[in-house]
């Protein structure tokens, strides 16, 4: 009995009882597309809880009087839709049942997605709870009262591509092991802005018309944080750091802190508070 | 009213559904393929009607009854609404003329739904179009399966709700009968014994060497195998954790984390495959014991490999078996999942010990036979001395 021949018999046993075992843990598939939507009745302020488990989700205003429009790809036999508003409350809840979310390692990423758009006219506190999700938030054009994302294993963008026209009380990110970019954050038009961060790198651009001073809080345990700051806004960052890495190139030491040079007579200022145990934070003040 | 009626049934019997709609009446629930749009627009039968309720339209036997048997199905689906009775629903579509109130639900099949007037809840059409006319007022839900809402101008109050894909009850997993579960639970166990015999006979055939320094590491020592396989699992991820601080500190080390976190799963995956071959290349040499005289060393080991796997397995498989009776099934997993852990442990320990066995045991000093009945001490009568037994451990010299 030769060793090719062994081989052989080994790879086609093999091969077999991979067969048998995917054929054997085979679960039907039910395929489905779902397209909601509400026509907006007025501008009054609306919450929107935004839950989904995994696939692609995309959020983005709409150009249409409507509070809300959501197109849903879906395998109905492990997952459920959810689309709730309480009129009375101006709650919406949309996206998939969470705990009927169930991973296979089939090909759920590929063929599973969101696409939500909320309207432009309503003031929305946003929160999105997503898991092992591609987002794309572009949340440009929305009027956003206050923002929380929480995103689990993920590749996350947000961006803000024209000031946002309602002040936000806060605008928090949480994630995961997951990567994260923020894009033109100054739209966002949030004082406070936190950032949670697990494992992972974390890019943001603090581009964008800045209309008051930003408060940014990161916290991200091991990473790389690359700050990019427009060069006319003062920088102040107070850093607890592990075992990490800083380049503060163009700051001066101060106060216990790195202060810019410009700090003092910048017409707005962000000062970041960065804590991180294993990484790299980086500020990048040549602008974007 | 009758020359209202005259142009939907003319319109109806030209296209009474359109291509898609026939086929999802039609298709097999298995083979379902959903849309790719499922905002698509269903092209709506011609329907000249703007003022007056267009009432029923008169259908042949066959497109009435796979409208009813769509009907059906939209029933069932766990995103539809409450739907009027079968009896009540128009089919082949119907129009709410203008200036007129009626209360909901409002529900057609095989035809478009126009709204000009008020309905007062939900508006549904399935197999077709729900189109909203201006003045035209749904409030309750406005709900298309296999087709679209269109809001032409008129207000709908409830959501705006198009379905598409697979209509229809979700089929449930947990809806598998016992038969058929009890046949897929027995494929996956015969499938992992499959792959674990084919495994130990690759194993065998190439890391043989490593197998039997295993199986040395593990014999006479299963104690001290197991108590250090536990030690080894508590160690995991404290170690796991230590390897990806130390590649942390650097900042190349940071690109490297995710292969080193691969690289460590990959090398305890293999260490407890060794170690559960060696177990039950044991267990296999002690429950079926080869004649030396039959089998050559290699053969004999893979007939004990072979034996050992079957054993752990047949626990899995016996359960498996048993998948039709839930509790008995759970008690003989829990009892395979406790011989199965104890066997791996004590595997993974005689692996590590063994150094993934690369690390032989001390051979066992070999105790020449001695014969005792000529060195029997004698009995002191003259005081003559006794001669000196040899032992194993004298020396040359001290003989």
């Amino acid at each position: 009995m030769s060793e090719s021949f062994v081989s052989r018999c080994l790879a086609l046993g093999l091969a077999s009882a991979a067969v048998s075992i995917v054929s054997s843990s085979a679960i039907a598939q039910s395929w489905r597309t779902l397209d909601v939507a509400r026509q907006l009745s007025d501008s009054a302020p609306a919450s929107v809880q935004v839950v989904y488990g995994t696939g692609q989700i995309g959020v983005r205003a709409t150009s249409k009087p409507l509070l809300y429009h959501m197109q849903l790809r879906y395998d109905a036999t492990r997952a459920q839709p959810r689309h709730t508003f309480d009129v009375a409350s101006r709650k919406l809840q949309i996206g998939m049942q969470k705990s009927e979310v169930r991973f296979s390692g089939r090909d759920d990423a590929d063929a599973a997605h969101l696409q939500l758009e909320l309207s432009r006219s309503a003031p929305l506190d946003l929160n999105l709870d997503l898991g092992a999700v591609e987002s794309d938030l572009d949340l440009t054009g929305l009027r956003i009262s206050r923002l929380h994302v929480e995103s689990g294993a993920s590749d996350a963008k947000l961006r803000f591509d024209s000031l946002n026209p309602t002040r936000m009380s806060v605008l928090e990110v949480s994630v995961g092991a997951a990567s994260f970019r923020g894009d033109r954050l100054a739209n966002a038009n949030a004082a406070d802005i936190r950032i949670d961060a697990g494992i992972g790198n974390v890019e943001l651009d603090l581009g964008g018309q800045w209309t008051q001073d930003i408060d940014l809080r990161i916290d991200v345990t091991l990473g790389i944080v690359t700050i990019h700051v427009p060069s006319d806004v003062g920088v102040r960052v107070t850093l607890d750091k592990t075992l990490a890495s800083f380049d503060h190139e163009g700051l001066i030491e101060r106060d216990g802190g790195w202060v810019s040079k410009n700090f003092d007579s910048a017409p707005h200022k962000v000062r970041v508070t960065a804590e991180t145990v294993f990484g790299k934070l980086s500020i990048d003040r040549t602008g974007r | 009213m009758r020359t209202a009626i005259l142009p939907l049934i003319l319109a109806v019997a030209a296209a009474p559904l359109t291509a898609r709609q026939a086929a999802a009446i039609q298709q097999n629930p298995k083979s379902e393929k959903p849309s790719a749009d499922s905002s698509a627009r269903v092209s709506a039968p011609a329907v000249a009607v703007e003022a007056t309720d267009s009432g029923r339209v008169q259908l042949s036997k066959a497109t009435s009854d796979s409208l009813t048997q769509l009907v059906s199905r939209f029933r069932r689906d766990p995103e539809a609404v409450a739907l009027p009775p079968t009896d009540q629903i128009a089919m082949g579509g119907r129009t709410i003329p203008a200036g007129t109130a009626i209360a909901g639900p409002v529900a057609v099949a095989g035809g478009p739904l126009h709204v000009y007037g008020t309905v007062n809840g939900d508006a549904i059409a399935i197999g077709s179009d729900v189109i909203v006319h201006p003045g035209a007022r749904i409030t309750g839900n406005a709900v298309s399966a296999l087709g679209s809402v269109t809001l032409a101008g008129g207000t709908v109050g409830g959501e705006i709700r198009q379905l598409a894909g697979a209509l229809g009850a979700v089929p449930q997993v947990a809806a598998e009968s016992p038969a058929r579960s009890t046949r897929h639970a027995l494929a996956l166990s015969s499938s992992w014994l499959i792959i674990l015999v084919l495994m130990a006979i690759g194993v065998l055939l190439f890391a043989g060497e490593y197998l039997d320094g295993v199986v040395d590491s593990l014999e006479g020592r299963f104690g001290r195998s197991f108590w250090a396989g536990i030690a080894t699992q508590l160690a995991l991820a404290p170690v796991l954790c230590l390897l990806v601080i130390a590649l942390a500190i650097t900042i190349l080390g940071v690109l490297l984390i995710p292969f080193a976190i691969v690289a460590f799963v990959l090398a305890v995956a293999g260490l407890i495959t060794l170690g559960f071959l060696a177990i039950a290349r044991i267990t296999g040499e002690s429950v079926a014991p080869a004649a030396s005289k039959r089998y050559s060393a290699r053969g004999a080991a893979l007939r004990a490999l072979v034996v050992g796997v079957s054993i752990y397995m047949a626990l899995w498989v016996l359960a498996s078996a048993f998948a039709w009776a839930p509790v008995v099934e759970m008690v003989l997993r829990g009892v395979a999942v406790a011989i199965t852990w104890v066997a791996t442990t004590a595997g993974l320990g005689a692996a590590v010990i063994s150094r993934g066995g690369t690390k032989r045991s001390a051979p066992t000093a070999s105790f020449a036979a001695v014969n005792d009945i000529p060195w029997q001490t004698p009995t002191p009568v003259t005081g003559v001395v006794a001669a000196r037994r040899p032992t194993p451990s004298s020396s040359p010299r001290d003989r």
